[in-house]
C-alpha cells in the first residue's frame, strides 16, 4: 500500500509537471567551451574568431540574430550626433609621422611612440625579460590601422539621445537614481561633476546586457609559471532600462518591485575545486542596498546567502579582486569607500582594440601577444581618489574612450601609493550589433608580479528568463 | 576477499594509467554526441604522525595513516534540461600493508580492523553519487544516488539529517566543509519552483525528497575498540580496583541490529522544505520523517552485559559489550535564516558586513538509551522531544599588520542541544552513544586568511564542549602550487577533561574528545587535481 502511494504521487508530480511548464522552451544556442573554442583556442591560436564566427551569425538562430543586428550607418549616423564627434576626425594630431602600418619594438628608436603610448603600452612593447620577476603580455610587433568610429547598438543610442539631460546628479555629482530611465545618462560629460559623468556611464553601460559569456583564464607567477587555469561561463542581464530586446524596460514584475538593476550569474567549470560552483549577485538601483549574493557551493551541494560587501579579497589565483570585475564594479556611493572624482589628463593614445578576432598569447615566445592592431584613439584620464584608508586602492586611474564610453586601461594603487594592479582590455568589436567584447584582459599585479590573462567573449542570449537567473536557475545552471 | 581488493587495486591503476596517459585532454571539456562532458577528480596522499608523547594501548606511535583518495566525477549534460553525474573514489590506507610485520601493531589488535579501513570496498563507497537531472520548466527532479545538504553551518551538523555520514577517520573532523563525510544514498528529489513574487518575497521553491529505502546505507561511525575502529577507538575505561590495571577496557562490540531492510515501506523517508528569499533573507522551512542513520543500542542481556572478557598479554583486560538495537523513528520540524547585517559592518574593520547565519529543528520523541549510564541503568529506550539549534556568524575583518592584502575570515558557531529527560537518575546517550545532558552547549570558531594571491591559506579550527569540558584544535596550512597541485599540513589535537571519575556528586563516564585524547596526530597531504 505504502509502495503503491509513493509511486502513485512521483508520477502525479511528473504528469503534473507536463503539463504544468510553460516557459523555458524558447530555442537556446548555448555553447559549450568546447564548442566556441572550436573557433578559437585560448592560447597559441591565431585564428580570427570574429570572423569565423560571422560576428556571432554562424551560433545564433537567423530570428534572434536579426533581433541583436541593425543598420551599421544608422547606427554610425545616430552615435556621431549622441557624443557630437567621429573619433577618426578628432585624432592624428599627436605624432602625426607615425602612419597606419606595421611596427616593431625596434621602431621605436625611429618613431616617438613614447607620445602616443600609455607608459604601461609603451614600457611593454619589448621582447619579455628572459631573467627576474616578469610578467607575461609583453609584446614585439604591432599593426596601426586607420582610426575607425565606434558606436553603440541602435536601441541603446536612440535611449540615449531620448535621455539626454535627464538624469540628474545631486549637489556631490552622484546620480539621483529616481532620475535615470536608460541608455548612457551623460554622453557627452561636462561640468564640475564630468569625471562621475564619465565613470557613471561605463556603470550605467549596456556591457553584458542580457549575454552568455564565457571565459579561458590563465594565471602566471613571476618566473612565468602557469599556475592557474580557470574556466567559467556566466549569464548577465540588465533588469531596469532595457532597451534591445523584450522585456522592455523592467526585465520583469520582480525587477520593478524590488529596483533590481542588474544580475549576473556565474559558473566555473575549472579548476576542479571550483567546478560547479555558482554565484548569483543581483545589484539594485540603490548603491547603499546590498547586493543579494548567492552561491551555489558544489562540494556541499547548497546555496549559500553570502555578503555583498566582501569585495576586496583576490579572486583565487588571479590578480583583481570582486571589484575589478569587467575592469570596475565597484557601487559608487558616499557612504561606502567614497572617491574623489577628477579627470587629470585627455588626449590621443595608441589603444588596442580588434575587429578580427585574431589576437593572441604565444607560450612558445615567452608569452608574447601577437597580432595585435592599434588605432588612435580620444581618451579622457580620470582618477578616483580613496578618501577611506581602509581601502585596498588609494587610488584608480582610468583611461576612458572618449567615443564607446569604455575603459581601455586601468591604474590601481595601493595605500602606499604603489602600482598594484593594472587592467588592460582588447575590446572585440562586433560592428553589425554595436557591441563590444571584454576579448582579451590582462590583470597584472606589480607589487607581486603575477599575471592573468582573461581570454573571454559573450554574446546576445535573448532566451534567458527569470527562470535562468533564480534559484531555479543556479540549480539548473550545474 | 582478496579478490574483491584485488580488483579494486586494478581498477585504481587503470584509472591511474588513464590519467597519466591522457592528461592532456582531461585538462579541457570534451564532446561527446556534440554534448559537453566534463571529467574531473583529484588523487591525494595522505600522511599522519602520532603526537602521542608515550605508547599507548589505544594508539600507535610514529606514522600511523597512509592514506590515499582517489576520486573521479563525470558531468554530462545529455541536453539543456537533462543531466549525468557521477563519481567513484577509492580510499586505501596502506598502513596495513607498512605495519604488515609491526609487533606494536599487532599486539594492540590495530591488523584486525583491516577490513574497516584499509579499503573501502563496498559498492556504495566505490561509487559515490549516479544520477540524472531533469529541469523541465519550473520543476527539478534528480534521480539517484545523491547527496542532499540542507544545513548551513561548518563542521556542525543540525539541519543536514538525509544522507549519512562516514565519520570513521578522525571523526569527520578535517572534513570542516564536509567535502566526502557525507555518503550519497538513493534518492529522489523533486523542486518546483512557481516563479512567484512579491514586494518581500524575491524567490520561491518547494522542495520534496524521498528516500525509498533502497539500500541499507547508514552512518559509518567511530566503532569501539581497537580491532574494530583502528588507531581512532575511543579510549573507554572502567575504573576497576581488582583489575590488574585498575582499570579494564571496553572493546569492540558485539551487535545485532534490526533494519528495516530494502524497499520496506518502514525505511522510507521523507523530507519536504520550503525555500526562499525575504527581504534579501534566505529562509527555509524544512519538515523530515525518517529514521536515525545510526541505530540506538542497549544491552542485549542486561545481566550479562559483557559475554567476552579477555586478558592481553600486557595484563589489560578488555570487556566486550554485547549490544541489540534498531533504527529509531527521526521527525522533526525545522527552519534555517541567513542574511547579511548591515549595520555591524564597521570601517576600522574592513567595512564587511557579516552574515547571520541560524539553523534549528524540533524533533519529536527522539529514541534514547540509558545502558550506558552508570552507576544506575535501566538498560531501557525512552523517547523524548529535544530541541537543536545553531548560530553562526560569517565576518570577513581586516587586520593589515597581519595581512595587508587580504581579509581574515572568522566564523564563531554556538550550538545548543536541549533534551527534554523525564526524570530518573540515569544519564541518557544517543545514537552516536554521546552522553546527553538536558542541555548541551557546543561553540566552534574557524579563522582563516590568503597569501600569495590566494595560494597559501593558513586556517585554525576549534571545538569546545562544555558538557565535557573538551576541545579539538585544528591548524592547517594549505598551499597551492598550482591549481593542480595542492600541499596541505596540519594537525588534530583534542583535549578533554580526566575522566572517567566523580565530579559533583554523580560518576561521570568518560565521553567526548576525552576518549580520543591520544589520538593527536600531524598529517601532510599531498592533492593532484585535474579538470
Amino acid at each position: 500500500m505504502y509502495r503503491f502511494i509513493t509511486i502513485l504521487m512521483i508520477l502525479s508530480f511528473l504528469f503534473l509537471e507536463l503539463f504544468i511548464v510553460t516557459d523555458g522552451w524558447a530555442q537556446r544556442y548555448e555553447l559549450s567551451m568546447k564548442e566556441l573554442e572550436k573557433y578559437k583556442g585560448p592560447i597559441d591560436d591565431p585564428a580570427p574568431f570574429y570572423t569565423n564566427i560571422e560576428g556571432y551569425k554562424r551560433i545564433m538562430p537567423i530570428d534572434a540574430y536579426k533581433k541583436v543586428t541593425y543598420d551599421v550607418d544608422s547606427m554610425k549616423k545616430l552615435w556621431a550626433d549622441v557624443v557630437g564627434f567621429r573619433a577618426p576626425d578628432v585624432v592624428g594630431k599627436v605624432a602625426p609621422e607615425i602612419k597606419p602600418g606595421k611596427y616593431t619594438y625596434e621602431d621605436k628608436k625611429k618613431y616617438p611612440f613614447e607620445k602616443l603610448m600609455l607608459k604601461h603600452l609603451y614600457d611593454r612593447f619589448n621582447p619579455p625579460p628572459k631573467s627576474g620577476p616578469r610578467h607575461v603580455g609583453y609584446f614585439t610587433e604591432i599593426e596601426i590601422v586607420p582610426t575607425r568610429q565606434y558606436y553603440h547598438s541602435l536601441p541603446v543610442a536612440e535611449a540615449t539621445k531620448k535621455y539626454m539631460g535627464v538624469t540628474k546628479q545631486d549637489s556631490q555629482g552622484y546620480i539621483i537614481q529616481d532620475s535615470y530611465i536608460a541608455g548612457f545618462p551623460f554622453p557627452k560629460p561636462s561640468g564640475p561633476f564630468k569625471a562621475q559623468q564619465i565613470i557613471y556611464n561605463w556603470d550605467k553601460s549596456y556591457n553584458l546586457d542580457t549575454e552568455f559569456y564565457w571565459e579561458h583564464v590563465y594565471g602566471f607567477t613571476k618566473d612565468l609559471r602557469n599556475d592557474y587555469e580557470g574556466m567559467a561561463t556566466a549569464y548577465t542581464a540588465r533588469l531596469q532600462g532595457r532597451v534591445k530586446w523584450e522585456p522592455l524596460g523592467w526585465f520583469d514584475k520582480r525587477a520593478e518591485n524590488q529596483k533590481e538593476l542588474k544580475v549576473f550569474q556565474y559558473m566555473s567549470t575549472a579548476p576542479r575545486d571550483l567546478f560547479g560552483n555558482i554565484i548569483q549577485v543581483t545589484s539594485y538601483i540603490d548603491p547603499d542596498r546590498f547586493d543579494l549574493f548567492l552561491m551555489y557551493i558544489n562540494s556541499l551541494r547548497r546555496i549559500r546567502r553570502m555578503t555583498a560587501s566582501d569585495t576586496q579579497d583576490p579572486a583565487v589565483g588571479q590578480d583583481m579582486i570582486y571589484e575589478d570585475w569587467q575592469g570596475f564594479n565597484q557601487k559608487l556611493t558616499p557612504k561606502r569607500f567614497p572617491y574623489k572624482f577628477e579627470v587629470i589628463g585627455e588626449g590621443e593614445f595608441l589603444v588596442p582594440i580588434n575587429w578580427d578576432g585574431a589576437t593572441y598569447m604565444s607560450t612558445k615566445e615567452g608569452y608574447i601577444l601577437k597580432n595585435i592592431q592599434m588605432e588612435r584613439r580620444p581618451l579622457w584620464i580620470v582618477q578616483l581618489t580613496q578618501l577611506d584608508k581602509n581601502y585596498v586602492y588609494s587610488k584608480r586611474v582610468f583611461y576612458i574612450d572618449k567615443e564607446f564610453l569604455y575603459h581601455v586601461h586601468i591604474e590601481n594603487y595601493d595605500q602606499k601609493g604603489r602600482l598594484y594592479r593594472t587592467y588592460d582590455t582588447i575590446w572585440g568589436f562586433i560592428p553589425e550589433m554595436g557591441t563590444f567584447n571584454q576579448f582579451h584582459v590582462l590583470a597584472l599585479d606589480h607589487v607581486d608580479t603575477h599575471s592573468t590573462a582573461y581570454h573571454s567573449y559573450s554574446y546576445p542570449a535573448v532566451w534567458l528568463t527569470r527562470g535562468d537567473l533564480s534559484m531555479k536557475g543556479m540549480i539548473k545552471m550545474k | 576477499m582478496k579478490k574483491k581488493k584485488l580488483l579494486i587495486y586494478l581498477l585504481a591503476i587503470g584509472i591511474l594509467g588513464n590519467i597519466g596517459i591522457s592528461s592532456t585532454i582531461m585538462a579541457k571539456e570534451l564532446l561527446v554526441f556534440d554534448r559537453p562532458l566534463n571529467i574531473l577528480g583529484y588523487m591525494s596522499q595522505e600522511i599522519g604522525f602520532s603526537l602521542s608523547d608515550k605508547d599507548r594501548f589505544d594508539t600507535e606511535k610514529g606514522l600511523q595513516t597512509t592514506l590515499t583518495n582517489l576520486f573521479v566525477e563525470i558531468d554530462y549534460k545529455i541536453s539543456d534540461t537533462f543531466k549525468f553525474y557521477g563519481s567513484t573514489r577509492i580510499t586505501g590506507d596502506w598502513i596495513y600493508q607498512i605495519k604488515h610485520n609491526d609487533s606494536s601493531w599487532h599486539e594492540k589488535e590495530f591488523d584486525k580492523s583491516m577490513g574497516n579501513l584499509n579499503i573501502d570496498e563496498k559498492y556504495w563507497q566505490i561509487l559515490r553519487e549516479f544520477n540524472f537531472t531533469w529541469t523541465p520548466g519550473k520543476f527539478f527532479f534528480r534521480v539517484g544516488k545523491q547527496i542532499v545538504t540542507w544545513g548551513e553551518l561548518l563542521g556542525l551538523r543540525v539541519m543536514d539529517q538525509i544522507n549519512p555520514l562516514d565519520s570513521r577517520r578522525a571523526l569527520g573532523l578535517n572534513d570542516i566543509e564536509f567535502d566526502y563525510t557525507p555518503i550519497p544514498i538513493w534518492l529522489i528529489r523533486s523542486e518546483f519552483h512557481p516563479g512567484i513574487n512579491t514586494k518581500w518575497l524575491q524567490d520561491l521553491a518547494f522542495e520534496f525528497v524521498f528516500n525509498p529505502n533502497a539500500d541499507d546505507i547508514n552512518d559509518l561511525g567511530v566503532p569501539l575498540g581497537n580491532n574494530e575502529a583502528g588507531i581512532w577507538a575511543p579510549n573507554i575505561r572502567i575504573p576497576d580496583p581488582t583489575a590488574p590495571l585498575e582499570e579494564v577496557r571496553v572493546g569492540s562490540a558485539i551487535t545485532k541490529v534490526k533494519s528495516p531492510g530494502h524497499f520496506n515501506h518502514k525505511g522510507y523517508e521523507y523530507a519536504f522544505r520550503i525555500k526562499g528569499v525575504v527581504y534579501d533573507t534566505m529562509i527555509t522551512l524544512n519538515a523530515f520523517y525518517g529514521l536515525e542513520n545510526s541505530p540506538i543500542l542497549r544491552f542485549a542481556d542486561p545481566t550479562n552485559p559483557f559475554p567476552v572478557v579477555r586478558l592481553l598479554p600486557n595484563g589489560q583486560v578488555i570487556l566486550h559489550p554485547w549490544f541489540e538495537g534498531k533504527f529509531p523513528r527521526f521527525r522533526f520540524f525545522g527552519a534555517t535564516m541567513s542574511r547579511d547585517i548591515p549595520f555591524l559592518k564597521v570601517p576600522f574593520l574592513g567595512n564587511v558586513a557579516p552574515i547571520l547565519r541560524i539553523e534549528g529543528f524540533y524533533a519529536y520523541q527522539n529514541t534514547f538509551t540509558d545502558s550506558l549510564s552508570a552507576p544506575v541503568s535501566l538498560n531501557e529506550f525512552k523517547k523524548f522531544n529535544e530541541f537543536r539549534i545553531a548560530l553562526n556568524v560569517d565576518w570577513k575583518i581586516k587586520i593589515p599588520f597581519l595581512n595587508p592584502k587580504a581579509y581574515f575570515f572568522i566564523n564563531p558557531q554556538i550550538y545548543y542541544r536541549g533534551v527534554r529527560h523525564t526524570g530518573g537518575p540515569q544519564d541518557w546517550f544517543d545514537t552516536a552513544l554521546t552522553r546527553v545532558g538536558r542541555h548541551n552547549l557546543m561553540t566552534t570558531l574557524y579563522i582563516d586568511t590568503v597569501y600569495l594571491n590566494a595560494k597559501l591559506r593558513p586556517s585554525f579550527f576549534w571545538i569546545h564542549d562544555f558538557e565535557f569540558g573538551g576541545d579539538y584544535y585544528l591548524p592547517q596550512l594549505m598551499y597551492d602550487w598550482s591549481d593542480n597541485w595542492r600541499i596541505t599540513l596540519g594537525a588534530l589535537i583534542f583535549h578533554g577533561k580526566k575522566l572517567p571519575g566523580w565530579e559533583n556528586g554523580s560518576f561521570k563516564s568518560n565521553n567526548g574528545f576525552e576518549l580520543f585524547k591520544h589520538k593527536d596526530q600531524i598529517f601532510l597531504r599531498i592533492t593532484y587535481r585535474w579538470s
